[in-house]
């Protein structure tokens, strides 16, 4: 009993062991797996992250004139690194940072916002191979009369 | 005719963690029959492996199957598509799964030791254990680069190597913790409300744990030898010297101590693993799409995982079949409360450590 309330005494002067989050910081180990950054200049545009991703957090919008946009849901994404790993240019033009994400509010339109995306970019493809269809039978037609 | 009285415990009770109901028909105080039903948190994981991912894909989609054993899960699942493909894992390979399920057996078991003690009124133990837990997180997380969700594993080999750092990391942690699981097991021997109030309380015979098909710590408390870490031979474990832990009364007191003594040894798996790592690639690569049939049996901390995976030469896979520990061990637990206090029924059910997000996934 005199022994317990000892050491009751000593444990009120001892550290606590919770983080005072958020007036202290959580210090995050390093190699923590956060965000997916991506840069556009050395990318080849090969689709490969968008394909290897497990919950389909990137998205490459096509336009019309052939040139695709990225586009990443950072609330979707699962940081599991698949995309890094399956791209022909690792760390220069998809990688994965030490940033976390913080959670999304209503106006991030992570859910809403995305599926509209998402939407869009399908029907982007389609009206591009759509297009691309079209386009081949022309030029096909039009070789005869090249020839005559 | 005696007259019995129904009642209930869950689905959702004070000193319940996860949704299950158990319906208790009692006599008094004492529990006489005992109906479960765990399906309260079904996600349809099973068919989305099959519907809406590549099979590249599923092995991030089962280890949302449960939060504590994650890397279990996704472990079993490579090991079945590496199987179906024909590719056997190098040694370094092997050794980082390893010591990732061994970090994770030992975090997992600290959390069921800390809910026991909770149920003996014991809060501030609770609060103790739970601290310690994190000297393993902390390690997982360092490795992992992720708290609970490891993605540490993908077909062919683990995403991230052990650098010396880590290894440091490890080895201090650990030594940390074996001085701490001493003053612990010392606690849980003598200790007054964790020793007498659990000894003789919800007693699994070795005949019943082997009527009923008993698995993991609850099978091993029994005195019944069942551990697939020494069944299959995936996995280097008795060269790293792993040994079977049994206790024979078969009471909670007798789970305590299983996971206390799997725990101490798990720690001397660990230290086995980082000190003779050899080397070697961390991911190679495996061509080619699963066709035919594959099981893969994993001990999970709460006993045998079992997964079957069929594919059919596609992306897709055809079929994936997941039967967790806590699922396969309901009969016995079921048998474990017949005759009991219902008073102890939340006592007892924590020291099964089940895990109902695994049986409904
Ligand atoms: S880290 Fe994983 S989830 Fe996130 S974008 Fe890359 S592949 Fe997709
Ligand atoms: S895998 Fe790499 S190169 Fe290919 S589209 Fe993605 S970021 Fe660009």
């Amino acid at each position: 009993m005199f022994k317990s309330m000892v050491e009751a005494f000593k444990n009120l002067f001892k550290p606590v062991r919770t983080i005072n989050y958020p007036a202290q910081e959580i210090i995050l180990p390093s190699g923590y797996r956060g965000l997916i950054e991506y840069d556009k200049e050395a990318c080849i545009f090969c689709d490969k992250c968008e394909k290897v991703c497990p919950p389909g957090a990137i998205l490459f919008y096509q336009h019309e004139e052939g040139e695709k946009e990225y586009r990443y849901n950072p609330w979707l994404c699962i940081y599991c690194g698949e995309c890094v790993r399956a791209c022909p240019k690792p760390q220069e033009a998809i990688w994965q940072s030490e940033t976390k994400q913080q959670s999304a509010v209503k106006e991030d339109g992570a859910n809403e916002g995305w599926f509209v995306w998402e939407e869009a970019c399908k029907k982007s493809r389609e009206a591009y191979a759509a297009a691309k269809k079209e386009r081949k039978p022309k030029m096909k037609s039009e070789e005869p009369l090249c020839v005559s | 005719m005696k007259k019995t009285i129904q009642i209930p415990l869950g689905s959702q009770h004070i000193s319940l963690l996860e949704p299950i109901r158990f319906k208790f028909e009692c006599e008094n105080e004492k529990i006489i029959g005992v109906d479960a039903d765990v399906g309260f948190v079904h996600r349809g994981v099973e068919l989305a492996c099959t519907r809406s991912f590549e099979f590249k894909q599923v092995g991030y989609v089962v280890a949302r199957v449960c939060g504590l054993c994650a890397i279990t899960h996704s472990l079993s699942y490579t090991l079945a598509v590496e199987k179906l493909l024909g590719y056997v894992a190098n040694d370094r390979i092997k050794y980082l799964r390893m010591l990732m399920v061994e970090l994770d057996r030992i975090h997992s078991h600290m959390l069921c030791l800390a809910h026991t003690a909770e149920n003996a009124g014991f809060e501030a133990l609770f609060m103790q254990i739970m601290g310690d837990r994190e000297l393993v997180m902390e390690v997982q997380e360092a490795i992992s680069g992720n708290r609970v969700q490891f993605d540490y594993i993908s077909i062919g080999g683990v995403n991230r190597d052990l650098t010396s750092e880590l290894v440091d990391l490890v080895r201090k942690n650990l030594t940390t913790l074996s001085e701490k699981m001493e003053i612990l097991t010392g606690l849980f021997d003598n200790n007054w409300s964790l020793s007498l109030k659990y000894k003789g309380v919800g007693v699994l015979t070795l005949e019943d744990a082997y009527t009923y098909n008993a698995l993991g710590p609850l099978a091993r408390a029994s005195g019944l030898a069942t551990d697939v870490r020494a069944e299959t031979s995936d996995f280097p474990y008795e060269a790293l010297g792993y040994t079977m832990m049994l206790e024979s009364t078969g009471d909670i007191h007798a789970r305590n101590f299983v996971r206390l003594r799997e725990i101490v040894n798990s720690i001397a798996i660990c230290r086995n693993i980082v000190d003779n790592l050899p080397m070697g690639e961390i991911q190679e690569k495996v061509k080619g799409k699963p066709k035919g049939e594959e099981i893969v049996r994993i001990e999970a901390p709460r006993g045998e995982l079992f997964y079957l995976v069929r594919g059919n030469g596609t992306n897709t896979l055809e079929r994936v079949r997941i039967k967790t520990p806590t699922f396969s061990g309901i009969p016995a637990m079921m048998e474990v409360f017949k005759g009991s206090q219902y008073a102890d029924a939340p006592a007892i059910l924590a020291s099964f450590d089940p895990c109902m997000s695994c049986t409904a996934k």
